[in-house]
């Protein structure tokens, strides 16, 4: 039982992100993004139930509140100030492609992860290539993506895999090291939030790539 | 060759070509209704494959017998998939056959014989058609076989009962992420396959969208009965081995009437509740621009390989 | 005398006679391809008995300097000597009418056509580097001289002569390299003695000598980056030659392969045969997409030549990685599913090119673009040209469709099998064969659709007519040995995996596999097929009221008869690919539209025009090529044309040497 819901949020971890890569509306991008938000507090949660521990619970709760509550609250006000463009229309790799390229990193994490999950064997940490699927497809979201806001997902997706990679290795990083990186991750997003605005009022748009004038 | 697989090789495809107009009615009856319509009553496919027959042999003038062959190979290769693979029982009347990459490899055949036929025609619309029906078998290919390596490496084997007599025997491998993700795939593969929205509208005549339309415009009167009826014994095929692949229960082990009435039951249901969600999804998108078809067959192309990566991620 | 020997033996008199009469007499055109197809059938006798377990092995040390000729024939070079056999005897046939022509009654082609035809079955049976290296070169220049042959045509056949020649004799160099390091290090030239050596070989060395000869034998099997001669120089060549070096020769470097890497070096390290696979994935797609975008029929058919070498190379490098891993039984099943690929694809991609050479004998014409409607006037081309589309696009009842079937076998049961490298390597190569399947059937279907149904797209067609009996004869043997293949794998089972060395599959009409759970019957699958159109067709008849046919006008949307100018073409075929493949393929479209002159609303002509060069070859040889000629410019400077200027730079150079021998003295 503790497997099978293991592997089911692993699954919808997975899952998520692709659509994230898949998806070319903004708003979708961002309900995929607090599914995942709530699949890692399942994660987190199920980790809990088999330790044991309230520490753990308390963290799964924030994990929860934080990336699947606050953050796309967040974006979806970004969303809602930038107007018209609400589609990530021109991605620098199209989608096909994109789709393929996350084909390659996944079995890329594979390969890389195996080192990690020869340490210590069990069903936690075979699953910590899908968190290193996840920051790597994160990382390919921030590279090709236009808009601002879908890179800030794309941040964010590889927070999320590095939180879940963190969690499946050593079943828990504490609740003082999530506070603080939560707080971290938390003020980023405001930061880019003001940048995106500052942008779109300098520029009238987020197109990342006309930051390129600002070196002319 | 047992008594269960001798039974099953005769009841499925009876089963199937006389349940497979009746879900195409069923599905258009889903859609009308959703569509605030009253729809032409299940029976219809049934009543318009009657009229068929009854109209005259017509040979287009240039066509040769590559043409005339085509619908009786396309209902040919489906009746022989309906045959042998697992629908009603879990034996099958021909096991060698009953392999998941030779049914695959069977399905496209039809297409084959198909998209010949429309290039025989040497009209524009028949190789419209053709070059759009191959360009879409092809890129369905990965998907379909690297979803079938996901489902057959845990069992070690591509033979269809071994598949379907496994997951009856493990049901908790069903709520795996690995079955999770090769069905999203199948899915996707099966629209595709069958011709259905997003990829193709099968109730549409107009040259910039139509692909199997395009193809059988030449076909008239009883070949056209042939390719409606196949392309209806498809889909009803391709829902079936979704169903019984995922979610085998009530197929027949033994050759007890009973257990066979259960089967035939089973079928019929989970097929029809297939059919009616796939009818009623289709209410809400919109057909796909061909040009991006490549793109959701990409991503199920992806989820079909994270069910092979998933396969021994999570092992 | 065993019969292995008495085959070769007759194989290697036969051909040398009628080469012979050839120079001496000026025979006619049917001797030398009488000659030639009794080559191939001493060929296969011998081929088929050293299958058979009637190996045998001779030395005849002066008839070459150094080690001498030795010959030795076991069930890995039976196989391929029977195949070559096999494919002569139909090209030989063949070649009784086609070859009448002026251009290829030269006499030096009709000498090369069987001296072609036995240094392909000797290669196979050379037992020493020596043998092998004289025979590979008697190959390559008989080929290049038969590929040349048509020279009067135009120049892109010697454009296609001089890329083979290039190409063929770089293999060559670094099979030479490869092989003339692994003497160094064993002392003995001798497979024998290279085979005990070759286990004590340090990995750096056997790897060198692997990747070396790898490079030679990929470039003769056209495997990609190395493919650039293959498309040029196979529809260039008279067609049998075509089928000769497609269906036959191009085997030898999967040969040379197996035979180096497998069986002299035993095994060895596993990025070896990663390597391997990841090439054979790479030739495997990319061939076929070239060949789905191309519409010359000749070309097309080279290029799927590339495609079915990387589906070849796919089972060999995963045999290989099997093998490294420890696990015979797969890697059997493996190396078995590439051997039966290798004799299916020989057997199609000769009927193929038979087919196609009737159809460019008949029309003068081997654009898809302008063929079309031969189904009433060349019927017998077009069913075998059918059965032989048939086999290639993996499709049941047809031969790929076993040999990728045992393929795809190898390639899931292997998954739990090799670790990392086997769990990222196969999914990978099951999509690769998966793409590779479907866009076969796609070009396979646009080749026969577009090329033989519909209506003439030309006057050159209109007017064809169907070839002479003895083509017709030897496209129906080549059709009929496909069609066996298909509907009977097990008969060829037993040989092969005594070639593959080891037995992973069993069966007389069911194909089991021994070490896994799995079973085919193409047999009972044709049978049920068959069955299935018989009950349908009966029911039609008793269901159907109105029997006869009655003749119709095609739907031409009211706007009256269509002409041929609006079919479908190749070209509008495989434009969705194209766009769908677009970066990867990157075509070069040019579309004018001209407007009329008082508006521009009004359109009077639009000229499409569309090229699918090959990527990869502009990417890596273009620059090469540039440096060459810049290289050449440069040296031209040293060449103003005075013979004593370059009887001086001799002078200047053995001066300059021997000065430098007595200083580092």
């Amino acid at each position: 039982m503790y497997v099978q819901l293991l592997d089911l949020a692993c699954g919808a971890l997975l899952l998520t992100a692709v659509l994230v890569l898949w998806r070319r509306e903004l708003t979708v991008i961002i309900r995929m993004f607090a599914l995942q938000g709530a699949a890692l507090a399942v994660l987190v949660g199920v980790l809990a139930a088999q330790e044991n521990s309230a520490e753990l619970w308390a963290v799964a709760v924030g994990v929860f509140a934080l990336r699947a509550v606050v953050l796309p609250y967040l974006l979806r006000r970004a969303l809602a100030g930038a107007g018209e463009s609400r589609r990530e229309t021109r991605p620098l790799v199209n989608v096909s492609a994109s789709l393929l390229a996350a084909a390659v990193l996944t079995l890329l994490a594979y390969a890389v992860s195996q080192p990690l999950v020869e340490l210590a064997p069990s069903a936690a940490t075979q699953a910590i290539p899908v968190g290193i699927t996840v920051v790597l497809i994160g990382f390919f979201v921030l590279v090709t993506r236009r808009r601002a806001l879908s890179q800030l997902v794309g941040f964010l997706l590889m927070d999320n895999g590095i939180t879940a990679v963190g969690f499946l290795a050593t079943t828990g990083v504490g609740l003082v090291v999530e506070l603080g990186v939560s707080l971290d991750v938390l003020l980023a997003v405001l930061v880019l939030q003001v940048l995106t605005t500052r942008m779109r009022e300098t520029f009238g748009d987020t197109d990342l790539d006309e930051l390129r004038e600002l070196r002319d | 060759m047992s008594a269960l697989g001798v039974i099953g090789g005769v009841v499925q495809p009876v089963l199937i070509v006389a349940g497979s107009p009746l879900l195409v009615g069923l599905m258009r009856q889903v859609r009308a209704r959703l569509e605030g319509r009253a729809g032409a009553g299940v029976g219809q496919p049934w009543r318009d494959l009657r009229k068929l027959l009854r109209k005259e042999r017509i040979a287009p003038r240039g066509t040769s017998e590559v043409f005339r062959f085509a619908p009786l190979v396309l209902v040919a290769t489906t009746l022989v998939v309906a045959v042998v693979v697992p629908f009603v029982a879990t034996e099958s009347a021909l096991d060698p056959v009953a392999d998941l990459f030779a049914v695959v490899a069977l399905l496209a055949l039809g297409a084959v014989a198909l998209a010949l036929a429309g290039l025989d025609t040497g009209t524009a619309f028949g190789g419209m058609g053709a070059s759009r029906e191959m360009t879409i078998l092809a890129l369905v290919e990965p998907t379909l076989l690297v979803a079938i390596f996901a489902l057959s490496v845990r069992v070690g084997s591509t033979n269809l009962g071994a598949i379907v007599s496994s997951t009856l025997h493990d049901p908790a491998r069903v709520i795996s992420p690995v079955s999770l993700l090769a069905a999203v795939a199948l899915i996707v593969v099966i629209v595709a396959e069958t011709g259905r929205i997003p990829v193709d509208n099968p109730s549409t005549h107009l040259e910039l969208t139509m692909v199997h339309e395009a193809m059988v415009l030449e076909h008239a009167g009883p070949d056209l009965a042939l390719v409606e009826l196949a392309s209806a014994m498809r889909l009803s095929v391709f829902l079936g081995l979704l169903a019984n692949l995922f979610v085998p229960w009530g197929i027949a082990t033994e050759a007890t009437p009973l257990a066979l009435l259960i089967g035939v039951l089973a079928l019929v249901v989970k097929v029809g509740v297939l059919g009616g969600l796939l009818a009623a999804g289709e209410v809400f998108v919109a057909k796909l621009r061909l040009f991006r078809v490549p793109e959701l067959l990409a991503g199920s192309f992806l989820l079909a390989l994270l069910a092979v990566a998933a396969s021994f991620f999570l092992a | 005398m065993n019969l292995a020997a008495t085959g070769m033996a007759a194989a290697v008199a036969i051909a040398v006679l009628t080469a012979l009469l050839a120079v001496v007499v000026r025979t006619r055109t049917s001797v030398v391809g009488v000659g030639t197809a009794l080559t191939g059938v001493a060929a296969v006798v011998a081929g088929a008995a050293a299958l058979a377990g009637g190996s045998f092995s001779v030395v005849l040390p002066g008839v070459l300097p150094l080690s001498g000729v030795s010959l030795t024939l076991d069930p890995l070079g039976g196989l391929f000597v029977a195949v070559t056999g096999g494919v002569a005897v139909a090209a030989g046939i063949y070649s009784m009418s086609y070859a009448d022509t002026p251009d290829l009654r030269a006499r030096g082609v009709r000498v090369a056509l069987p001296l072609f035809v036995v240094a392909m079955v000797l290669v196979p049976a050379a037992a020493n580097v020596g043998t092998l290296l004289v025979c590979w070169e008697l190959m390559a220049l008989t080929s290049l001289v038969l590929v040349v042959a048509e020279h009067r045509r135009g120049p892109q056949v010697a454009s296609a002569g001089r890329w083979y020649a290039v190409m063929t004799h770089l293999g060559f160099v670094s099979v030479l390299i490869g092989l003339m390091l692994f003497v160094a290090h064993t002392g003995d030239d001798s497979f024998a003695a290279m085979r005990e050596a070759g286990r004590h070989l340090s990995p750096a060395v056997a790897g060198v000598v692997f990747v070396a000869t790898l490079v030679g034998f990929a470039s003769k099997a056209g495997i990609v980056p190395l493919h650039a001669w293959l498309p040029r120089a196979h529809p260039e060549a008279p067609s049998h030659v075509s089928a000769l070096m497609s269906a036959a020769m191009v085997n030898l470097g999967v040969y040379g392969l197996v035979r180096v890497g497998v069986d002299l070096l035993g095994g060895g390290a596993a990025w070896w045969w990663l390597l391997v696979l990841a090439l054979g994935a790479v030739s495997a797609v990319y061939g076929i997409l070239q060949a789905a975008m191309s519409s010359d029929l000749k070309r097309l058919l080279g290029q799927s030549t590339t495609e079915n070498m990387g589906l070849v190379l796919i089972g060999v490098g995963a045999a290989g990685l099997f093998a490294s891993s420890g696990d015979r039984a797969l890697a059997a099943l493996a190396l078995t599913a590439a051997l039966v690929h290798v004799v299916g694809h020989a057997a199609f991609k000769t009927v193929l090119f038979l087919a196609a050479g009737s159809v460019l004998h008949a029309t003068g014409s081997r654009d898809l673009d302008a063929l079309g409607g031969l189904r009433p006037v060349m019927p017998v081309t077009t069913a075998a040209f059918g059965v032989g589309a048939l086999a290639a696009s993996a499709l049941p009842p047809g031969t790929a469709f076993v040999s990728e079937w045992l393929l795809l076998q190898a390639l899931i049961h292997g998954l739990p099998a090799g670790g990392v490298a086997a769990a990222i390597a196969m999914p990978v190569a099951v999509a690769a064969v998966a793409l590779t399947a479907g866009l076969a059937v796609a070009t396979f279907v646009k080749a026969f659709g577009v090329g033989f149904l519909a209506k003439p797209r030309s006057e050159a067609v209109a007017g064809a007519h169907e070839s002479p009996f003895t083509m017709l004869a030897a496209m129906g043997i080549a059709a009929v040995v496909c069609v066996v293949l298909a509907l009977w794998p097990a008969g060829i089972l037993p040989a092969v995996q005594a070639a593959a060395g080891g037995v992973a599959v069993s069966g007389d009409v069911t194909l089991r596999l021994n070490q896994a759970t799995g079973a085919l019957s193409p047999l009972l699958l044709t049978l049920g097929l068959v069955a299935a159109v018989a009950v349908v067709a009966a029911v039609m008849r008793a269901a159907v009221a109105r029997r006869v046919r009655r003749e119709a006008r095609l739907w031409d949307c009211g706007g009256g008869p269509m002409s041929a100018r609006m079919e479908y073409t190749a070209t509008s075929f495989a434009e969705p690919l194209q766009r769908v493949f677009d970066d990867v393929v990157q075509p070069e479209l040019d579309v004018d539209v001209s407007h009329h002159e008082e508006s521009r609303y009004l359109v009077q002509a639009v000229e499409y025009r569309r090229k699918v060069p090959d990527r990869i070859e502009r990417r890596l040889y273009q620059p090469v090529l540039s440096v060459i000629t810049a290289w050449g410019r440069a040296g031209r400077g040293l060449a103003p044309g005075s013979v004593h200027r370059y009887l001086g730079y001799g002078f200047y150079a053995v001066c300059g040497v021997l000065l430098l021998l007595a200083v580092t003295r």
